[in-house]
């Protein structure tokens, strides 16, 4: 192990140096959770040590019905990202392809794309009531506009020469935006999609919080009028147990799909 | 106008690129040229650097429009690019996420006129021609620019254009590597046939590989002379070529022309800039 590369400005990284000090900084972390908790240096009370997390974990996943909370927020998160997804990609792709589309749109999609999407949550509730519609909608107004967005900055970064070589090889305009501008930017639209799923995490423990009898975000919440600290605790981990997880899996589908990278 | 046996006909072509009315002055890039050219020749356009000489290939792909003047393949007048213009850019144009015989069976893609199996056939066949046969299934970007240059080519020529558009093809490629793909675009012509006209700004270049050279003046682009090589040059030409002494002279002769070309760019750009540092006080 060469670890003298750490300190080297821009130095070279090693992969099993790397994955080392990771556990090596997950463990330090939560060593110290421990002697903070333990010592109660903070009051447990606010506070839990780490096993009492893992315990109440346990304990809802058992006995609390939290594995249907996880799947019904799962299964919104998905809804809408693949919703969003779907919508974003062709007509981003479509706005850098014609002039009178991103100039007619890019102007509103930017104005709603500065919308705080909390801000948005009480509108949404008016329209679409406290029901599955209302979440995949504050899902959809947060990702959408910044999707469209990146899908067509990206769009427009495809080399000319690539769109050029495909009209001298005889493809129509639609066969270029497919397969040469589709596939040229597909790595990044993979990524900007792992991005959004991020996202979509973020928005819909807001929605469920709001309003909502099911999910992750309103177990969290109705633990919280209890002061069980180590089920909101459990809660938020869980969050990021997923979120690390699909991160992991498309990052390694990233990997496996474009190996000319 | 038809009647006429040239295979490319380019009449009067003014072109001018239109400025911001601010701090891009309007450029005129060609001014008023005509050409004929007959199939299967191989036609160079010299000049110095930004004088026009892509712009009026891009107007001959289709992918420029003309101000004034048209231009007519086979008595077909040019109005947008397609597959009969095939054309191969300085830069690297090959699909990263394609392997090389994936890239060359990309120029079939778009055809109807013959089957899948022939068109694996004339993949084949181009993917031997530019030699890379052994490197069939490696991906664009793990191979050498001399390399990639050559997938474009015969990725153009799957597609079975009528005319070779060639864009400084060889203009990113270190000496060696160029000479090498001169004497192999030398081979495939020979056995192609195929209309060309090829853009570079590199004398041995123009010399070694042209029937005739058109060299075009400083901005905007006008022909100030038409050389006919293979008058000078006969027989078959390879590297070899480049030894004799009728490409001795006539190269020396071009040289020269384009020095003065090269010196009226130059002195047009420091006019420009000053008249900019005018402005701008």
């Amino acid at each position: 192990m060469k670890l003298r590369d750490l300190f080297i400005y821009r130095g070279t990284s090693n992969t099993r140096v790397d994955v080392v000090l990771a556990i090596f900084a997950f463990i330090g972390f939560i060593g110290l959770w421990y002697v903070i908790a333990s010592f109660e240096i903070v009051s447990q009370r606010y506070l839990p040590v780490p096993w009492q997390v893992v315990t109440a974990l346990y304990t809802m996943l058992t006995e609390q019905k939290f594995i249907e909370d996880i799947w019904i927020s799962v299964a919104r998160v998905w809804g809408a990202f693949l919703l969003s997804a779907v919508m974003a990609i062709p007509f981003g792709i479509w706005m850098s392809s014609y002039r009178i589309v991103g100039t007619l749109t890019e102007p509103i999609v930017d104005f709603i794309r500065y919308l705080p999407v909390p801000a948005l949550v009480p509108l949404l509730i008016i329209w679409f009531g406290i029901g599955e519609s209302s979440k995949i909608a504050v899902l959809w107004m947060g990702t959408f506009f910044q999707l469209v967005l990146l899908i067509s900055d990206d769009a427009k970064r495809v080399p000319r020469e690539f769109i050029e070589t495909g009209f001298t090889l005889g493809a129509k305009p639609w066969q270029i935006t497919w397969d040469i501008v589709n596939r040229e930017m597909l790595p990044k639209t993979i990524d900007n999609l792992r991005i959004t799923l991020g996202w979509c995490w973020t928005y819909i423990i807001i929605a469920e919080i709001v309003a909502a009898n099911s999910g992750i975000g309103h177990a969290i919440w109705s633990a919280r009028r209890f002061v069980k600290t180590p089920e909101v605790m459990a809660g938020i981990l869980t969050i990021g147990i997923i979120g690390l997880l699909t991160d992991q899996a498309i990052r390694l589908i990233h990997r496996r799909m474009f190996r000319y990278l | 106008m038809t009647g006429d046996s040239s295979f490319l006909r380019i009449a009067n072509i003014d072109k001018t690129f239109d400025g911001d009315g601010k701090h891009h002055p309007s450029v005129k890039v060609i001014d008023n040229v005509s050409m004929h050219i007959k199939a299967g020749e191989f036609i160079v356009y010299l000049g110095p650097s930004g004088c026009g000489k892509t712009t009026l290939m891009r107007i001959v792909g289709g992918l420029e429009s003309a101000n004034t003047g048209a231009v007519y393949l086979d008595d077909k007048k040019v109005t947008g690019p397609d597959r009969k213009k095939g054309m191969v850019f300085q830069a690297y144009t090959s699909f990263p996420w394609l392997t090389v015989l994936e890239n060359i069976r990309f120029g079939t893609r778009y055809r109807n006129d013959i089957d899948n199996a022939t068109k694996e056939e004339i993949s084949q066949h181009y993917l031997e021609l530019v030699g890379l046969k052994d490197y069939a299934n490696y991906y664009v970007n793990r191979i050498s620019g001399g390399m990639r240059q050559r997938v474009a080519i015969a990725r153009t020529l799957a597609a079975a254009p009528e005319i070779l558009l060639m864009d400084e093809p060889f203009g990113a490629l270190d000496a060696q590597t160029r000479e090498f793909l001169q004497n192999q675009l030398l081979d495939i012509n020979r056995e192609e046939r195929k209309t060309t006209i090829f853009v570079t700004h590199d004398v041995e270049e123009a010399v070694v590989l042209a029937d005739r050279i058109f060299m075009f003046s400083a901005r905007p682009a006008r022909i100030i002379e038409e050389i006919k090589v293979a008058d000078h040059i006969t027989g078959e030409r390879d590297l070899a070529t480049k030894e004799t002494e009728a490409f001795f002279h006539l190269r020396n002769h071009v040289r020269d022309l384009m020095r003065q070309q090269a010196r009226k760019t130059e002195e047009l750009a420091q006019q420009e800039l000053q008249t900019t540092i005018a402005q701008t006080n």
